[in-house]
Parts: C-alpha cells; structure tokens; sequence
C-alpha cells in the first residue's frame, strides 16, 4: 500500500520544518524503484512518505583536489555524461551499463541503492571498491563513515531515524576499475554475483588493490584476505589460480530464487581472475 | 490544497498539476495510483501497461525531459513536472519523423511497444544525431517487443536519425 500521506518539501529548509509535523512511521522517496515496487508488494506499509527528489541539495558530481563528491539523489544516468566520474570512478563508470534499464536509470539514485541494503546493489559494491566514505544528514549535522561500514547486514543500514544520506565522498586514487555481473541476462536482471575491482597494476605488479562483492554474503562485503595476498605480487596465472581459492574461501554465498551457493562460490574466482586479466590490457 | 508543495489527501484524493504536451492540465488522483494509470483514465492512452513491474518500457513517457517508466511512478510524485507522451509528439495527420520511420521500418505490429520504443529514440537522437548500432541496442536494452525481433526497431531509428537531419527537425 502507498500511504496516505506524501509530501514533497522544495528544499532542506522545508524538510526540516515539515519533518516534526509529519506521522511518526516516515520514509524518504526518492527514485522509487525500489520503494514503490516493495509497497505495491504490501511488503513496505509506513504511513507517509517524503519525496525528497524535489532537494537540489542532493543532486551534485564535484571534486576537489583530492576527492569526488557526489550527492545522493544523483540520478544513475547523470553518471553516464560525467566527465568526472570517466577520470575517477572507473568501477563505477564500469557498473552503469549494467545497471537495470536506460529508463529506470533515469529514475534510480545512487541514495536510494544504498540505503536499500540489499546485498545485490550493484552501484553500491563498485562504490565501496572505490573506498568511497558516506555523508549522513541529522537534524543540521552531518556525519560520515566508510560506505562499506554503512551496511550492517541484509537490509540493514547505519542510518538513524529521519537520518538522510547526504552524498558521497570518494578519494582521488590513481586507478584502473571494472565491475562484472552476472546474472540470467546481460542487462536488466539481478546479479548472482557481482565483482567490483580497483587497482593500480605496474609492470604486473599489483600497486593498489580494492575488491568488493555483492550478491555472494548478506551484505556488500570486501575481501581483505584476498586482497593483502595479491598486494605487491606480479600477476602470472599461478597468483591468480591461488588468489580465486582465497577469494572462495572469503565469500559466504546461499543458493536462492537466483543462483546456487556452489556456483556463486566458484565464480568469485572466476570473475576475480577475468577482472584482474581485464584491467591488466587496460595499462 | 493550501501549500502546493505537500500533497494532502483530501477525500482519498490528490490534486497535482503537471505540464502535458505543452498544455496545464490539474489531475485529481488517488493516493496509490500510479501516473500510468491517472494518464490513461485522463484520456492519455498511448503509454500502455505491458508489465506494470518497470521491466517492459511500454509505459515510457518524458518526465522532465528523459524516459521514465510511468508504471513505476506514484501519481503524486508526478505534482509539477513537465510530461510529453506519445500523443505530444506526432498525431495520425502530423506523424513525427520518428514515427514516419518506424511504420517504413515494419517496426509496427501490434504496435503495444511502440509508444515506449518511440519515447526512448526521440531521447537518443536528441544527445545524438547520429547514433551508431551500438549506441541504438543499448537505448532500447529495456524496451520488449514480443512482435518483431528488435533488427526492424534498429532499421527505423537509423532512417529517423536520417530524416530528422534532412528536415533540421527535432
Ligand atoms: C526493473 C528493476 C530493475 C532493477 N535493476 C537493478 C540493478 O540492475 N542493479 C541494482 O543494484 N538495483 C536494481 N534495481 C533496484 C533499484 O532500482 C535500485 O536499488 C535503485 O538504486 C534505488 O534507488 P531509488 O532512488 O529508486 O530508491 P527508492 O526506491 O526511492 O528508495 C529505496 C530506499 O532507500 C531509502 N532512501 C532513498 N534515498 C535516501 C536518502 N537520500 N537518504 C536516506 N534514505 C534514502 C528509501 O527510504 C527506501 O527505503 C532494479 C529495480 C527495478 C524495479
Ligand atoms: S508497464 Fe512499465 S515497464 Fe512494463
Ligand atoms: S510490435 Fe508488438 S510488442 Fe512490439
């Protein structure tokens, strides 16, 4: 069921007059792709909504000298035209395509995929493999955490009551990235696994390395074991045949609706090895 | 309602404005109404419901300037914004290039998907005049055609992209 009540504050300031006023089992709309599908399910049932994509706030890609910022009610497809996001954010530039359809892309934040939770979300794993930190918004103040400590468990978020995601601030790393999916289509289908990979490759040798994965645990999880074995390695398919056993050994996948426990497991190796091969004919 | 920006529930409905081809109109809908249904009860019935689940792009119309799903959209999200729908874009005496193409093509059977397909190609010829095959797939990668095979949809948005440059038209 929709609620009776939605409203859609202009700007920050009406927020934060109206947000008192409001019926206490509250939530923020903001694409809706994922709201609106859950309460049309009658799985989601709170009592007013808050479109916030009337906040001008929310939506900006900038940087400065050291990092990017992003705020949350950046549409996806905003992503696709930014110069910024091309230079800086390869794993995330990576899972764009590969991200739902052209048109929800137009609709779907990158707020709204995290919040979310859900251990599928395809752009919060390549933000968290770009160690990207979250900005949360309370009552004028703001505090912020890494992205991948922001996720608790399934569907469960550091975020307090009425707490906005504010934006994302991600550091100016001197990377190459790729996000790989898989799923039962080549687009438009939930991953049975998803692997982000950022890294700094020279001369084969592995510089720089940040690896997160989705679909495979409860939450998007990272993969420090794997990652410390392959630092300062050179690449060569021994490394790698090792580096997809550790990885296997990090994943805690099920078998659901998806895909199988087994299959999930032996793929983080596979995409593992495929994402390094890939970013090593990108230097 | 007595401030525009918070949309009360007065008798179970809604009243929103919104921008459509051009024209104010006022809609009054229902709290968990989606905006295609309120465009389709208001006489807008070019945007079809194929899926109702975001997955089909038959209910695509241009929400403040992109392709959006309407079947995705709470009718009161819509309050202020700007929509074109397929009507807004070419009628039967005055057919848009776009669609001048996609009946050349053959790329209209039962025509249930073409409302949404004709949506997404104004929207890619508009960022680019001259797209390549490539760039065709991947903006009609969420619209389903259960009729054609999708190689005619891809014929027609090479011959729009051709005859909106003749005309200088967009
Ligand atoms: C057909 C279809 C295909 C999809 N494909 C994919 C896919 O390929 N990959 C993928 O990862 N996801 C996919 N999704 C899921 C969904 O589109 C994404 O998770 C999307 O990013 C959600 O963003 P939204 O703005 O629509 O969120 P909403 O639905 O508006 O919100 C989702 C949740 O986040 C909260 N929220 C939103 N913004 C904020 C904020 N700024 N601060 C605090 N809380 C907030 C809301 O209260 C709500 O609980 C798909 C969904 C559909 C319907
Ligand atoms: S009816 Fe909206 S996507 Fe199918
Ligand atoms: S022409 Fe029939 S669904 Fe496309």
């Amino acid at each position: 069921m929709f609620p009776d009540l939605i409203v859609k504050p202009l700007g920050l300031k009406e927020l934060n007059k109206i947000l008192p006023s409001l019926p206490k089992d509250r939530k923020f709309l903001s694409g809706g792709t994922d709201l609106v599908v859950r309460a049309n399910a009658d799985i989601e049932n709170s009592q007013c909504w808050i479109d916030i994509s009337g906040l001008k706030e929310l939506r900006y890609i900038k940087e400065n000298a050291k990092t990017v910022l992003i705020g949350s009610g950046v549409k996806v497809s905003d992503f696709e035209d930014s110069s910024i996001i091309k230079k800086h954010l390869p794993a995330l530039l990576s899972a764009l395509p590969q991200f739902a359809s052209p048109s929800l892309r137009n609709m779907a934040t990158l707020g709204g995929n995290c919040a979310n939770a859900s251990p599928s979300a395809d752009l919060a794993c390549a933000l968290v493999s770009e160690k990207a930190d979250i900005v949360l918004y309370l009552k004028g103040k703001k505090r912020k955490m890494p992205l991948k400590d922001f996720f608790l468990g399934l569907r469960k978020t550091a975020l307090k009551k009425d707490e906005l995601i504010w934006g994302f601030e991600i550091p100016k790393i001197n990377h190459k990235g790729v996000y790989m999916k898989l799923a039962s289509r080549s687009s438009f289908a939930i991953s049975k696994i998803g692997l982000a990979i950022s890294a700094d490759i020279n001369k084969e040798k592995v510089e720089y390395l940040s690896i997160a994965l989705a679909s495979v645990a409860p939450k998007i999880i990272t993969a420090p074991k794997t990652r410390a074995f392959l630092k300062n390695k050179k690449i060569n398919s021994e490394i790698l045949d090792e580096a997809a056993l550790i990885i296997q050994k990090e994943v805690s996948p099920i078998t659901d609706i998806r895909s199988d426990g087994e299959y999930r497991r032996a793929m983080s190796g596979v995409l593992l090895k495929k994402g390094l091969k890939q970013i090593l004919v990108k230097f | 309602m007595k401030n525009m920006n918070i949309l009360k529930s007065e008798d179970g409905l809604f009243e929103i404005a919104l921008k459509i081809n051009g024209e104010n109109k006022k809609f009054k809908v229902k709290n968990n109404e989606f905006l295609l249904d309120a465009l389709r009860r208001y006489g807008y019935k070019g945007a079809k419901k194929g899926c109702d689940s975001g997955d089909c792009g038959s209910c695509a119309i241009m929400f403040n300037g992109k392709p959006v799903l309407s079947c995705m959209m709470p009718a009161v999200t819509a309050h202020g914004g700007e929509i074109v729908t397929i009507e807004g874009i070419g009628t039967i005496e005055k057919p848009h290039a776009i669609q001048e193409a996609y009946v050349e093509a053959g790329a209209v059977q039962c025509g249930f998907c073409t409302p949404g397909m004709i949506i997404v190609t104004k929207h890619l010829l508009e960022k680019k005049p001259s797209p390549s095959d490539e760039d065709i797939k991947k903006e009609l990668d969420g619209n389903l055609c259960r009729c054609t095979g999708y190689v005619s949809q891809i014929k027609a948005v090479r011959i729009a992209a051709k005859k909106m440059k003749k005309k200088g038209k967009k």
